[in-house]
């Protein structure tokens, strides 16, 4: 998978936070995983499918989860209740919009379908045919991860 | 003998989501986003505004909208909704109502969807990430346009 990819990602992740959520953001080293991958509890993933296609997660903690939905919602949650998945749900969204943007100006056109959160433990993604390059952002809140898997169509 | 006296304080600004008379001005907001949902209202009702309707699809804020009428000054309208998406409820609310005044809420990326909308006679929009100042400007940019 080529890094120019991911690189909208990270810096639309960057952005969106640090306007949302406001914290001091870290971003780790990047690396990747070819193969089965476990996550962190709480994965919002958006498919793409068009000129370039795969899929993107956000991946992060229950903890994390619930902190980024209080804050973005200006209220404390509790738990990860409708309003905190629909709050993290919108987080991707605009990460995802806004990444999308930066890659059509470099001329790759696609679609994005709606995404969709996954909740649990001990829960392991696997790509077939199309290796993930991660890229971990600390917030003073947790750590969020965000996962590319992408290929260009042949 | 000093006497009180009551000066209007010139500090004082009347909320933006109030109308000349006194009343709020009502807004329906469809949008299938709790999250926005609650977003925009928040930041609208601190203002004053009226949420006298919310729908979580296109399909159901177009009968919202016609159930409401004419008790409705203001649609906010997010463009990507399961069952009807934003630009095809905009399209039948401006049918009923030549008049209506809808403001689209749109992801970054879909200017061509925009665009359309602003074709088919909405009458603003806003790109989220939304913010306080961004939705009241926007908002009460459009209830003055006539």
């Amino acid at each position: 998978m080529r890094v120019e990819y991911i690189n909208p990602f990270v810096e639309s992740a960057f952005n969106i936070l640090k306007e949302l959520v406001g914290d001091n953001i870290t971003r780790g080293e990047i690396f990747l995983k070819a193969s089965s991958q476990p996550v962190l509890g709480v994965t919002a993933i958006v498919g793409l499918t068009g000129d370039v296609e795969g899929r993107v997660l956000f991946d992060m903690s229950t903890k994390t989860a619930i902190s980024i939905a209080s804050i973005m919602n200006g209220e404390e949650l509790k738990e990860l209740d409708e309003l905190a998945k629909a709050t993290i749900t919108e987080l991707a969204n605009m990460i995802t919009a806004q990444a999308v943007t930066k890659l059509s100006e470099l001329g790759f056109k696609f679609d994005l379908t709606p995404p969709t959160i996954i909740t649990g433990n001990k829960m392991e993604i696997t790509d077939f045919e199309v290796e993930a390059l991660i890229v971990p952002m600390e917030l003073e809140h947790g750590k969020l991860e965000i996962n590319v898997a992408l290929r260009e169509r042949n | 003998m000093k006497t009180k006296m009551d000066f209007p304080n010139v500090n004082e600004r009347k909320p933006e989501g109030l109308k000349d008379d006194g009343k709020s001005f009502r807004v329906l907001i469809v949008d299938d986003s709790m999250f926005v949902t609650k977003q925009i209202n928040q930041i609208l009702t601190s203002e004053g505004f009226e949420v006298v309707g919310t729908a979580e699809d296109g399909l159901s804020g177009v009968e919202k909208y016609k159930e409401l009428f004419p008790n409705v000054d203001i649609v906010t309208m997010d463009i990507t909704m399961p069952n009807m998406d934003g630009v095809t409820a905009l399209e039948k609310i401006m049918e009923f109502d030549k008049e209506a005044k809808v403001i689209m809420i749109s992801a970054l990326g879909k200017q061509d969807l925009v665009k359309k909308s602003l074709l088919l006679g909405a009458k603003n929009y806003i790109v989220k990430p939304l913010d306080r100042k961004k939705v009241l400007e926007r908002v009460v940019m459009t209830l003055k346009k006539q």
